[in-house]
C-alpha cells in the first residue's frame, strides 16, 4: 500500500489570495516562435509558450472545501538564454541527467496558475487543454508568464509557481483511492522546499474525463498504450514531463517519482531494478503503468490481463458508489466457476487480485457483472439470429429445471414467421371490409399480436390497443365502435369538468380538499418526471398555466398538460383508488400511442382495471404478486430458490418496481410498447408480466447463485439490470418458462390421486393450442380440449378474481409449491394455479373501496 | 492501516415523495443533479466511501419512494440503520408536517436498541427555490430539531449542491458513532456469529 501522505491540511499554509499575472492579454500566433520570452532573465517578453495545461487542479489551503481554490497546471517553455539549443522532446529512455538536459530542462517550467488570475488568458489555456495530448501542439500559444518561484514561501505570498523542471527534484504522487480522496502530487525541489499539494478534482476536468473515455474505449486491448491503467489527472502530468526529462519511479517508496536522478539520488533513494512483484502491484493498486517493454514479452497476455484488471479496478473504484457488498469477501467465487471466461479465472486466482477484491468488497459484485457482460457478448456472437424454436429448444437444455424438453414448434408457421409484427394492412385485413366486424377469432388475433406485436409505424397500435384494453368490443362494427368512442369522448369531458369545478368551487369537507389539493401536487411532480427522455414528453416550450407550481419557472409542453389532465380525471373517475405514484408510468405509452387525451384515458382506464390491485393502500395486491413469484421460482428453479432463501431474498422485493409498473422502468420505451400489447392479449396467461419476471431471473440465475451473496447485493445488482433486457429472447423464454410450467402442472396433477378434479374446479382456461399438441399425449391422460375458438375474453364472475387477490392471509408454508428435495411431495398452491387462467384478475368495486385509500365517490 | 476492519454504515433516507431524496443522494454520491430523475419506485440504494476522522467507511444510501402506501413493503431496509435522514421541502408545509410521523415510522419498523439517543438528520431541502415561495422557516425547522432532542439540521439544495456535502459528512459521523456504540453492546444480536450456508440440522447436545 502507499504510505501515507501528509493529509490535506498540510496544504494550508500561507495566505489565500491568488496573484495575478503581469500581463491580461496575450494572443496565439503561429510566426512569433522566437518572440517568447525568457522569463528568468527578462520580465518584459510576450509571454511563454504554453505546451500543456490541465485544469480543475487545486489546492486546498483549508480542510473546507469552500476555500478550494481551482487553478491550472502547465507545462510552459520560455525562451532559452542566448546560446543555449532548444528543448526537444527526448525519449525517457535516453540516459539520466546531464549539464546539457539540465540547461534545457532549465526553460521548461512546471506551474500552478489559480483560475481566476487567467483573465484572457483563460481560453487559450483551455484551448491547449483540450488538444490532443499525445503530442505538443504545433501551434504557439502564448501565455502571460507566471511568476518563477523556486521555493514556496515566496515573497509573493501566494499558491501559485512556476518552477524549472530542472529545479525539480522528485514529485510525490497520490493516486485518487477512493470517492473522497482526490488524487494529488506535492512538488518537490532540489533546494529541499515543497510545495503545497495540488488535487486533481479527476471529475470535473474535460480533459481528463476525455482520456478517460478514450482509454475506455481501448481497454482490454492487448497493444501496449500508456497509461491502460487508472488513469487520473496526475498521469497525464507525468506523461508531460517523461517527454522531456528522466522520471523514474523509487523502488524503496512507490509513491516518489524522481526527477533526472543522479547516480547518488538513485542510490539513496534507490530506483533501481523492477523486480516483478512489484510490477504487479503496481499495477493492481493503479500507481504505474509505464512498465518497460521487456516485462510484456515475457508473458503478453498476462500483460493484458493486468492491463484488464487494472482498467476494472479503476473502473470499480469509480463505480464503488454504485455497488456495494458489505462482507469481506473473497474473489474464491469466481475463481472457481466454471462459466467464467479462462483468463478471467485465471485472473482471480491471483493472490494480489485475491487482495484487491479483498480490499474493494464491490469487486466481486462488478466482476460478476463483468462476466455476465462477457458471456452475453460471445452468446451474442455466436448466434446473430433471429430467435428459433431451436434457441427454445437449447434453453430447455439449461439448468432450469429437471423436465421434459417441450415440443413448441411443430405449427404450421414457423416461429420466426410468427413473430413478424402485424402491420396495419393485416390488421384491417382482419375485419370485414363493409361491417368492420372481426372476421377471425379474438384468440387468432392475440395469439399473432402476442408472437409478433404490432407494427410500431404505421397506426396498427392505435387501432389495435383499444381492443386489447378494452374500450372497444372485439365483436363489435365499426358504427357501433364509432358510437362508443363518441359517447366515452363527452363522458371524458364531462369527467374533467367535475373535477375543474370541484378545484374552482372548493367543494366538499376539509379532508377531501386537501387531499384533492395533494392528489394534484402529485401527479404535477410525477408528469413532470415521467418519460421526459421521450421527445414527446421533452422540453418546456409554454408557461406553467399555474404560477404556484413548483415548475412555474422551467414552463411546461402540451403534452405535459395532457397527462395532467387525464391523470385528474382518473382520479375522479375512480376516487376510491385516485391516482398513485407509479400510473404515470402507465399512462405515458397509452398517450404516446393514441395522441389523443379522451381516447389515451379511457385506455388507461381499461389498463387499470387490471392493475388497480397493484396500488391498494394495504399493497395487498403487490403481495400477492411477489408470493405467486416466490412460489412460481420453488416450483421452476429450486436451486435458485434455495439460495435465495439463505440471502433472505424470498419477499422477491427485488421485483416489486418490475412488477408494479410491468417493467416500465427496465425496457426502453419501444420495447414497452412491444412488451404491453403482448401481456395485454393474455394469450397464455393473463399473468404472463410473472412469467416474463422468471425469464429475467433464470437469465441471472447463475450469477446471483454464484456471486450474490446478500440481500442489498441482489437487489442492487437487479435494479442494476435496467435498460440491459433483450426483450425478443426474454419474451421466447418467459413462453417456455410458462410451456414448462403448465407441464409440470399437469405431471404433478397425473400423479395425485385425484387427476382431473383440481383442474374442472378451478375451471382451468387453456390456451389455444395447435392441434398438433405441445403436450405430449402418449401417457393416456385425457388432454384438455383446446379452447382455441373459444372466447374468453371477460369473466363473467369474479370468482378466479378474487381467488388471486385474496391471498394475502395465507403463508407461504400452507401449501407450498414444493420442488425442493425429492422425497417431498409437489403441491401447487392456489396461487401458481391461478396462473394458467387467462381470465385478468380485476378487483370488484366493493374491495376498491376498502382498500383504496382514495376519497371514495 | 491494513488491519483495520470494514464499516459499512447503513443510512436511510425517508420524507413525503418529491422532496428531493433521489435528487440529495445523487447530488452527494454522484456530483449530478438532474431535473429528470423518475419518482422512486421500491427501494435502492447508493454506496459511497468516505473518510471520517481518518477511518475509510462505506456508506449505504437507502433511498425508498416517498408515497406512504409504499413503505409498507420496504420496511425490511430500515433494520440495522446506523442513521435516519428525515427530508422535507421547505416550501411545502405538509412534507414538514409529517416529519414527526417519519420519525415514528422508522423508530416503530427500525426498533433501535435505544430509540433515545439514535441518530437522526434532518434536511430542509430545496432552499434555491425563491424566498416568497418558502413556508417553513429556519426558526420553526430548528425549534422542532430541538424538541426532538436536538436533531442536527441542514438547509440544503439538491440543485445547486447547497451543505449537501456538509449535511452527509454529519450524517456520516453520527451513524459511525452508532455503529460503534453498537459494537460494544454485547448483547446486540447481530454480533452473534450466525452460520449461514450451513442448514441448521438439530443441534448435538
Ligand atoms: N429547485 C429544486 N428542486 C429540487 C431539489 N431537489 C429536488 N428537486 C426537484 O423535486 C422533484 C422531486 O425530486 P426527487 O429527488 O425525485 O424527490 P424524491 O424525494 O426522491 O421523491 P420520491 O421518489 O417520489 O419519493 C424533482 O422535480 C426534482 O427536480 C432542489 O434542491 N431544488
Ligand atoms: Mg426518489
Amino acid at each position: 500500500m502507499a504510505s501515507p501522505l501528509p493529509p490535506d491540511e498540510d496544504a494550508t499554509r500561507g495566505p489565500p489570495s491568488p496573484a495575478s499575472p503581469t500581463a491580461s492579454f496575450y494572443d496565439m500566433s503561429d510566426d512569433e516562435e522566437g518572440d517568447y520570452s525568457t522569463i528568468r532573465h527578462s520580465k518584459s517578453g510576450k509571454g511563454v509558450k504554453l505546451l500543456y495545461a490541465k485544469s480543475k487542479v487545486y489546492v486546498h489551503p483549508t480542510p473546507s472545501a469552500k476555500d478550494n481554490i481551482a487553478g491550472y497546471i502547465a507545462l510552459m517553455q520560455q525562451k532559452p538564454a542566448a546560446n543555449s539549443v532548444s528543448s526537444a522532446p527526448t525519449s525517457p529512455s535516453a540516459g539520466s541527467s546531464s549539464g546539457r538536459r539540465s540547461a534545457e530542462t532549465s526553460n521548461l517550467l512546471l506551474a500552478w496558475v489559480p483560475e481566476g488570475s487567467l483573465g484572457d488568458a483563460k481560453s487559450i489555456y483551455t484551448k491547449v487543454e483540450l488538444s490532443d495530448s499525445a503530442s505538443p501542439p504545433k501551434t504557439t500559444y502564448l501565455v502571460p508568464p507566471p511568476p518563477i518561484t523556486t521555493t514556496h514561501s515566496s515573497s509573493l505570498g501566494t499558491y501559485a509557481f512556476a518552477v524549472p523542471l530542472s529545479d525539480i527534484f522528485s514529485i510525490l504522487v497520490r493516486p485518487p483511492s477512493t470517492g473522497w480522496w482526490f488524487g494529488s502530487i506535492v512538488i518537490n525541489t532540489r533546494a529541499g522546499d515543497s510545495f503545497p499539494a495540488l488535487f486533481f478534482h479527476d471529475s470535473e476536468c474535460q480533459s481528463t474525463i476525455d482520456q478517460r473515455k478514450k482509454l475506455q474505449r481501448e481497454s482490454f486491448s492487448i497493444s501496449s498504450s500508456e497509461g491502460g491503467g487508472m488513469f487520473w489527472g496526475g498521469d497525464e502530468v507525468l506523461r508531460w514531463m517523461k517527454r522531456y526529462v528522466t522520471v523514474e519511479r523509487s523502488s524503496q517508496e512507490p509513491s516518489v517519482y524522481m526527477v533526472d536522478p543522479n547516480d547518488a539520488d538513485k542510490l539513496s533513494f534507490g530506483s533501481g531494478g523492477k523486480p516483478t512483484p512489484d510490477h504487479v502491484r503496481n499495477a493492481l493498486e493503479g500507481k504505474h503503468k509505464n512498465e518497460p517493454a521487456q516485462q510484456k514479452k515475457k508473458e503478453t497476455g498476462g500483460d493484458a490481463v493486468v492491463k484488464a484488471l487494472t482498467q476494472a479496478r479503476w473502473t470499480f473504484l469509480e463505480k464503488m458508489s454504485q455497488v456495494t457488498t458489505f462482507t469481506r469477501r473473497t474473489a474464491q467465487a469466481v475463481a472457481e466457476n466454471k462459466n467464467i471466461p479462462p483468463q478471467v479465472r485465471r485472473l482471480m486466482a491471483n493472490p494480489q487480485v485475491q487482495t484487491v477484491s479483498d480490499e474493494f468488497d464491490s469487486a466481486r459484485l462488478y466482476l460478476a457483472r463483468w462476466a455476465m457482460g462477457i458471456a452475453e457478448q460471445s452468446e451474442r456472437e455466436r448466434s446473430q439470429r433471429i430467435w428459433s424454436a431451436k434457441d427454445v429448444l437449447e434453453m430447455e437444455d439449461s439448468e432450469v429445471g429437471q423436465f421434459e424438453i417441450l415440443d413448441i414448434d411443430a405449427q404450421g408457421l414457423s416461429l420466426a414467421d410468427k413473430r413478424q409484427p402485424v402491420t396495419l394492412k393485416e390488421w384491417n385485413g382482419f375485419f370485414n371490409g363493409n361491417t368492420g366486424r372481426l372476421e377471425k377469432t379474438p384468440d387468432e388475433v392475440k395469439e399473432r399480436i402476442f408472437h409478433g406485436g404490432l407494427s410500431a409505424d404505421d397506426g396498427a397500435r392505435k387501432e389495435a390497443w383499444l381492443f386489447l384494453l378494452g374500450v372497444y368490443d372485439w365483436n363489435s362494427t365499426k358504427e357501433e365502435r364509432h358510437a362508443k368512442m363518441n359517447s366515452l369522448r363527452d363522458e371524458y369531458i364531462r369527467l374533467k369538468g367535475a373535477w375543474w369545478e370541484r378545484m374552482v368551487d372548493e367543494q366538499g369537507t376539509l379532508e377531501e380538499r386537501e387531499w384533492w389539493k395533494e392528489q394534484k401536487m402529485r401527479i404535477e411532480k410525477d408528469v413532470h418526471r415521467t418519460d421526459r427522455h421521450i421527445p414527446l414528453f421533452a422540453g418546456e416550450d409554454i408557461p406553467h398555466p399555474d404560477p404556484d407550481s413548483p415548475f412555474a419557472e422551467a414552463g411546461t409542453n402540451v403534452h405535459l398538460e395532457q397527462m395532467k389532465d387525464m391523470l385528474l380525471t382518473y382520479n375522479e373517475y375512480n376516487r376510491d383508488l385516485g391516482y398513485v405514484q407509479g400510473m404515470s408510468d402507465l399512462l405515458a405509452p397509452i398517450y404516446a400511442v393514441e395522441q389523443d387525451d379522451a381516447v389515451a384515458f379511457w385506455g388507461f382506464v381499461g389498463f387499470m382495471e387490471r392493475m388497480e390491485r397493484n396500488f391498494l393502500r394495504d399493497q395487498s395486491g403487490m403481495r400477492l404478486q411477489l408470493l405467486t413469484l416466490d412460489h412460481l421460482c420453488q416450483l421452476l428453479d429450486p436451486k435458485l430458490y434455495e439460495h435465495l432463501e439463505r440471502l433472505d431474498s424470498t419477499n422477491f422485493f427485488f421485483f416489486f418496481r418490475m412488477l408494479l409498473v410491468w417493467f416500465k422502468r427496465e425496457f426502453p420505451f419501444e420495447d414497452i410498447l412491444r412488451l404491453y400489447e403482448g401481456l395485454w392479449t393474455d394469450y397464455l396467461s393473463s399473468n404472463f408480466h410473472l412469467f416474463i419476471a422468471m425469464a429475467i431471473l433464470e437469465k441471472h440465475r447463475n450469477i446471483i447463485i454464484d456471486h450474490l451473496k446478500g440481500f442489498d447485493e441482489v437487489l442492487k445488482y437487479v435494479n442494476e439490470l435496467s435498460g440491459t433486457i433483450d426483450l425478443p429472447s426474454t419474451i421466447v423464454r418467459a413462453e417456455s418458462l410458462y410451456r414448462r410450467f403448465q407441464k409440470t402442472v399437469e405431471a404433478i396433477d397425473r400423479k395425485s390421486n385425484f387427476p382431473a378434479a383440481p383442474i374442472v374446479r378451478q375451471r382451468l382456461p387453456q390456451p389455444p393450442t395447435s392441434p398438433t399438441g405441445t403436450r405430449p399425449g402418449a401417457d393416456g391422460r385425457p388432454r384438455q380440449a383446446s379452447s382455441g375458438s373459444v372466447d374468453r375474453r371477460r369473466p363473467s364472475s369474479s370468482a378466479s378474481a378474487s381467488a388471486s387477490t385474496s391471498g394475502r392471509e395465507r403463508t407461504v408454508g400452507d401449501h407450498v409449491a414444493a420442488g425442493i428435495g425429492a422425497e417431498k411431495e409437489r403441491v401447487i398452491s392456489p396461487e401458481l394455479r391461478a396462473l394458467l387462467s387467462r381470465d385478468i384478475p380485476k378487483l370488484e368495486k366493493k374491495e376498491v373501496r376498502e382498500r383504496g385509500g382514495g376519497v371514495g365517490s | 492501516m491494513s488491519s483495520r476492519k470494514k464499516i459499512l454504515l447503513k443510512v436511510i433516507i425517508l420524507g413525503d415523495s418529491g422532496v428531493g431524496k433521489t435528487s440529495l443522494m445523487n447530488q452527494y454520491v454522484n456530483k449530478k443533479f438532474s431535473a429528470s430523475y423518475k419518482a422512486t419506485i421500491g427501494a435502492d440504494f447508493l454506496t459511497k466511501e468516505v473518510l471520517v476522522d481518518d477511518r475509510l467507511v462505506t456508506m449505504q444510501l437507502w433511498d425508498t419512494a416517498g408515497q406512504e402506501r409504499f413503505q409498507s413493503l420496504g420496511v425490511a431496509f430500515y433494520r440495522g440503520a446506523d442513521c435516519c435522514v428525515l427530508v422535507y421541502d421547505v416550501n411545502n408545509a405538509k412534507s414538514f408536517d409529517t416529519l414527526d410521523s417519519w420519525r415514528d415510522e422508522f423508530l416503530i419498523q427500525a426498533s433501535p436498541m435505544d430509540p433515545e439517543s439514535f441518530p437522526f438528520v434532518v434536511l430542509g431541502n430545496k432552499v434555491d427555490v425563491g424566498e416568497d415561495k418558502r413556508v417553513i422557516s429556519s426558526k420553526r425547522a430548528q425549534a422542532f430539531c430541538q424538541a426532538k432532542g436536538g436533531i442536527p439540521y441542514f438547509e440544503t439544495s439538491a440543485k445547486e449542491a447547497v451543505n449537501v456535502e456538509q449535511a452527509f459528512e454529519v450524517i456520516a459521523r453520527n451513524a459511525l458513532a452508532q455503529e460503534e456504540s453498537q459494537d460494544f453492546n454485547p448483547d446486540f444480536p447481530e454480533t452473534i456469529p450466525i452460520n449461514i450456508g450451513e442448514s441448521n440440522q438439530g443441534c448435538s447436545c
